[in-house]
């Protein structure tokens, strides 16, 4: 019965989420819902993250980079590439029967206007006469999570004789390099400046019967309430298949586990693709949300957001680690206030983070696996201890082991 | 011309590194060596050197690393002056001593700083990810103590200052905080100390940025250089010094704040060589970073060697913002960039190996400053320096993980397998 | 029929030789001791067997079947099981756990319900069926051993490389094992036993292989090896370099 416990909790937060959108109406609507979408892209970043940290002992500190992976992905190709059923006679392009696939050429960030580049030029030429499609947005999103899947088996395979330390070094000088070369290649990513993309539903979309625009938060919450739904399921159906089992033991020990006959090399490559596709995926839904992808996003202390995030939530739990990251996100928000005790004035919203920061110290501390992963536990396995002792008062005839 | 050189540098270099080591392994001889060698000394002589290593396989001593890199560097840097005869650093001499002796002042500084990972590293298996705020807290400690409560303080006691309230901020952090590593009660010691400095990072930056605010802060000038003209005033060609600066040989030009730091560095490295060597408690904290195990049974507190290792690790970081806060303007987010590079640095000589940090800190320095100084374009060439230190870094762990001068840990605290 | 052939097995690091044409057969469900003093290279020739070594020269066939430039886990998949010096069980993975591994990762059996009964058969063989939801790390030091017994059971090799089974066991627990050794060794299955308690050798094994300096210099029931002049000496003679041997063989490992 007990052991029933979480799983009803669950279903009734998941209820929550799925009719908060249609049940709240205060003047505020769009600014929660902004939270809670953020909250729900650093669920699928932290549950990824607590997949692969926590699961599979491999505490890469690059997740973000592949972040980045998926929504540069995304943004470069939609910025760059689009389809005409005319040649411009400017621009790279092929012909694919009818279309022309054009490829439009980098102008860095020195034109305000955006009219310099190969495509606009075309298009004033054309006067309207001919309609350029983009490439659909879902598309870029789902090659963003295929690249960024790709650069984890890449990192995946080059890590393989890594541990601790130089894992740590090696995945967070792999986010620097990524970080760095968007930071300077001006020329194609427009630097610091950013990369505007489209919102996720440029053109709005119809609902349950109910017209919302582009702006609307109900669309994008849903998105990124399914993906986080989705990753949550894969990440469920992989830790309770042997992927699940064999990567834990990879955690515990990899010469042991591959003695006992585990391809310990493909799982771990296997736990890197999935969990970066995932981080990719974030990313590039997350570059379309908010409509501008900057390299800012890849610094390092967002990287410890989201291990904070993990970490708090229970690092061996990525359910866990999804609820904390939500509830952090809310919380951080909620933090953006002033207390004002007696004449001493505390602005929160700079303190909040120092508060944060001894929290997730604090947790490391005490508990190892966070705060929410052993409330958790103690419906999973808390009678596990009393059964144990009532099976050992079982009288057995040989001599007990201790 | 040039790209295609430096291609051809580096498809032999890939050939010498794993045909050498090929070779090395076929023949039964020692092979800890043969991947650097073979990458060395293919990219510096190409199909000749890899083709007499292949015939001959002599033992591969340190020598076989040094001169093949230092031929490797000559190739280099010949190639870059025939391909590019007009760039400033192969017209201009002086400029060319001026930017050496500056890298070489900025090194030494850089190389102390990254003492302070390594020595934390060697000790307790953890790379300490709040480094590069502990060099900023220095800093700030040092604007703090010198220009807002105490106004006009001699900054050598601000620079003490700063080092004694970082000494105890890292002793206090690793007896609160680190000490679980060791009796057993986290499961993954390395990843959870990691973690957690991590998190002391995260609140350090964030409670300076809430107590000092985002604005840039500096300290002024530690030491103003008397007027000097040698040999004489009129023709002031051996020196000239102004209060800011230093002129040697008419070329080369070293500020105040860099020159101060550089020494005090060297001073505090020789103190800290004689603590390691000469004195009991040095070398119960090397034995620690040999042998845990045995250094306990030899009667040494492991424990409380983590704690000085950990606190004079955070101190040496300190220390380095501290004297460099007057040459650079300060934020809470200061911390960042040379923390990456103490990263690189570590890597590169050798994660534990405290020459090798120093070696590589000169080293990077070097090059950071020929790569602002020589390469075309300045501005890509900034933002494209961090990138090159990661992926020097990620090269290193990937070909050689123990670095140029490194060696293996026997104990499991640190991550080897 | 069980068949381990090791033939000309040579290993060196960086240009020391540990093992020298090491050479052996293991026919049937054998129960055999390898002895050796320290540094003789029973490691390094156990992790070569094991495949977390390569051999720089020779030959191990299982079955007919070459495994020495196998991975690790094709070798467990081809039938050769061993556990370490150090007990390394899965220690924050329930026991249950820990048996399914080997099971899942090389039997042809996946159905949960089949491994789980398997996995309570092997625990009550173990008598340890009651800890069943316990993590390995809260187990004692000896229950960690039989643990690690119980994967290899799970595994179902046809010959078992036991390194060092009696290290840190308790004396009264050590009796059990070797009733367990004994009861997996009428099941058909080879087992080499690595250890230095001469005791516990020489009351389970029935054939002994004696390693020094990386060359076999005895292999015969263990009355007869305990007479022979070679042996003797390879024993009293135990110097500095040898020492120093056994650290080049266990940093390499």
């Amino acid at each position: 019965m007990r052991t029933q416990v979480p799983n009803i909790l669950g279903v009734m937060i998941l209820i929550f989420f799925a009719a908060f959108p249609f049940v709240y109406s205060a003047g505020n609507y769009d600014y929660v819902m902004h939270i809670l979408i953020i909250g729900f892209f650093y669920a699928i970043m932290a549950s990824s993250w607590s997949m692969l940290a926590g699961y599979a002992g491999q505490f890469s500190f690059g997740h973000m980079g592949f972040m980045g992976i998926g929504s540069y992905t995304t943004a470069l190709l939609l910025h760059y590439v689009h389809f005409s059923p005319e040649p411009t006679k400017l621009c790279t392009e092929f012909q694919f029967g009818e279309t022309w696939m054009i490829f439009v050429n980098p102008i860095g960030v020195t034109s305000t206007s955006l009219t310099q580049d190969c495509l606009r030029q075309a298009m004033q030429i054309w006067d309207g006469s001919v309609a350029v499609t983009d490439v659909p947005v879902w598309f870029g999103v789902i090659l963003g999570t295929l690249l960024g899947g790709l650069a984890g088996f890449l990192i995946g395979l080059l890590v393989l004789r890594l541990r601790a330390a130089y894992l740590a070094l090696f995945t967070l000088g792999f986010a620097e390099i990524i970080k760095a070369t968007i930071s300077a290649e001006i020329h194609i990513t427009r630097g610091q400046a950013g990369m505007e993309t489209p919102a996720l539903f440029e053109n709005g979309v119809t609902l349950f019967g109910q017209v919302y625009s582009r702006t609307d938060k109900l669309p994008p919450y849903f998105v990124f309430f399914f993906a986080l739904l989705f990753c949550l399921a894969i990440l469920t159906w992989l830790s309770r298949s042997k992927f699940g089992l064999f990567v834990r033991a990879l955690r515990e020990d990899q010469d042991a586990a591959a003695a006992l006959g585990v391809n310990t090399t493909r799982y771990k490559i296997m736990v890197f693709v999935v969990t970066t596709s995932m981080a990719g995926l974030a990313g590039a839904l997350q570059a379309h949300y908010v409509g501008i992808v900057t390299p800012n996003a890849l610094f390092l202390l967002q990287m410890s957001l989201v291990v904070a995030m993990a970490v708090i939530g229970g690092v061996e739990n990525f359910v866990a680690a999804a609820l904390g990251a939500i509830i952090i996100q809310v919380l951080l928000e909620l933090l953006r206030t002033q207390i004002e005790i007696g004449p001493i004035v505390i602005d929160m919203t700079v303190w909040r983070l120092v508060i944060f920061g001894v929290l997730l110290m604090v947790t490391l501390r005490f508990t190892s696996n966070g705060l929410i992963a052993p409330i958790i536990d103690y419906f999973y396995r808390g009678h596990i201890g009393k059964e144990t002792v009532a099976k050992r008062a079982k009288p057995t005839n040989e001599a007990e082991a201790n | 011309m040039f790209w295609g050189a430096i291609l051809w540098m580096v498809v032999w270099g890939v050939i010498g590194s794993i045909a050498i080591r090929r070779r090395y392994l076929h023949r039964d001889l020692d092979t800890s060596n043969a991947n650097i060698v073979g990458a060395f000394v293919g990219a510096g002589t190409g199909p000749v050197g890899v083709l007499f290593l292949w015939l001959r396989t002599p033992v591969l001593t340190v020598h076989y690393i040094a001169l093949p890199a230092i031929i490797t560097m000559g190739v280099f840097m010949f190639v870059f002056a025939t391909s590019d005869p007009n760039n400033i650093c192969v017209t201009n001499g002086t400029f060319v001593a001026s930017q050496v002796v500056n890298g070489l002042v900025i090194g030494i500084i850089y190389g102390f700083m990254a003492l302070g990972l390594t020595l934390i590293f060697s000790i307790l298996g953890i790379v300490s990810f709040a480094h590069g705020e502990f060099y900023m807290i220095g800093g700030m400690l040092v604007y703090y103590i010198t220009v807002v409560w105490f106004p006009g303080l001699n900054p050598v006691l601000g620079v003490l200052g700063a080092c004694i309230i970082t000494f105890s901020l890292g002793a206090a952090f690793e007896r609160a905080f680190l000490t679980p590593m060791y009796d057993g009660r986290v499961a993954r010691p390395v990843e959870y100390g990691i973690l957690v400095t991590f998190g002391l990072a995260f609140t350090l930056q964030y409670f300076v940025q809430a107590v000092a605010g985002a604005n840039p802060v500096k300290a002024r000038r530690f030491l103003d250089f008397p007027r000097l003209r040698l040999p004489s005033d009129d023709d002031p060609w051996l020196l000239k010094s102004s209060r800011g600066s230093l002129e040697l040989f008419e070329s080369v030009t070293i500020s105040s704040p860099r020159l101060t730091a550089a020494v005090t560095c060297i001073l505090v490295l020789i103190a800290l060589l004689y603590f390691l060597h000469r004195t009991w408690t040095g070398k119960a904290l090397r034995a620690v970073s040999l042998d845990r195990d045995a250094a306990a049974i030899a009667g040494i507190n492991p424990d409380r060697m983590n704690m000085l290792a950990f606190a004079l690790g955070g101190m040496i970081a300190a220390m380095a913002g501290a004297l460099l806060v007057q040459a650079f303007s300060w934020l809470p987010q200061v911390g960042a960039i040379p923390a990456m590079r103490s990263f690189v640095i570590v890597v590169l000589g050798g994660l534990g190996s405290l020459p090798g940090a120093f070696i590589g800190g000169i080293f990077v320095g070097l090059v950071e400053a020929a790569g602002t100084g020589c390469v075309p374009d300045p501005q890509k060439a900034a933002s494209y320096i961090p990138a090159y230190g990661m992926l020097v870094l990620t090269l290193t762990l990937l070909l050689r993980p123990t670095g140029l001068l490194g060696r293996r840990f026997s104990s499991a605290t640190h991550g080897q397998n | 029929m069980i068949n381990l052939q090791v033939k000309n097995l040579n290993k060196s690091f960086g240009g020391q030789r540990v093992l020298k044409d090491v050479c052996f057969d293991i026919n049937g469900p054998e129960l055999i001791g390898l002895i050796g003093p320290n540094g003789a290279g029973k490691t390094t020739l156990t992790n070569i067997l094991d495949g977390a070594l390569k051999p720089n020269s020779g030959t191990v066939y299982l079955n007919d079947e070459r495994i020495d430039q196998y991975k690790p886990y094709e070798i467990a998949r081809a039938g050769l099981g061993r556990t370490f010096q150090v007990t390394r069980s899965f220690r924050r993975m329930t026991v249950l756990e820990n048996l399914y591994v080997p099971a899942l990762a090389v039997g042809n059996e996946q159905d949960r319900k089949i491994v789980h009964d398997k996995s309570m058969e092997v625990l009550e063989f173990l008598t340890m069926d009651h800890l069943c939801n316990e993590h390995a790390q809260a187990l004692s030091g000896g229950q960690q051993k039989l643990l690690e017994l119980g994967r290899l059971l799970m595994l179902d090799p046809d010959v078992i490389i036991l390194d060092e089974p009696f290290a840190g066991v308790h004396p009264k627990l050590m009796e059990v094992i070797y009733e367990y050794i004994r009861r997996v060794n009428d099941d058909g299955k080879a087992i080499v036993i690595i250890s230095h308690q001469m005791d516990a050798i020489f009351s389970l094994a029935q054939r002994l292989l004696v390693l020094d300096h990386g060359t076999i210099i005895a292999d015969g029931p263990p009355d007869e090896v305990k007479k022979d002049q070679v042996v003797i000496e390879a024993y009293l003679g135990v110097d500095e370099d040898e020492e120093e041997n056994d650290a080049a063989a266990s940093s390499g490992a």
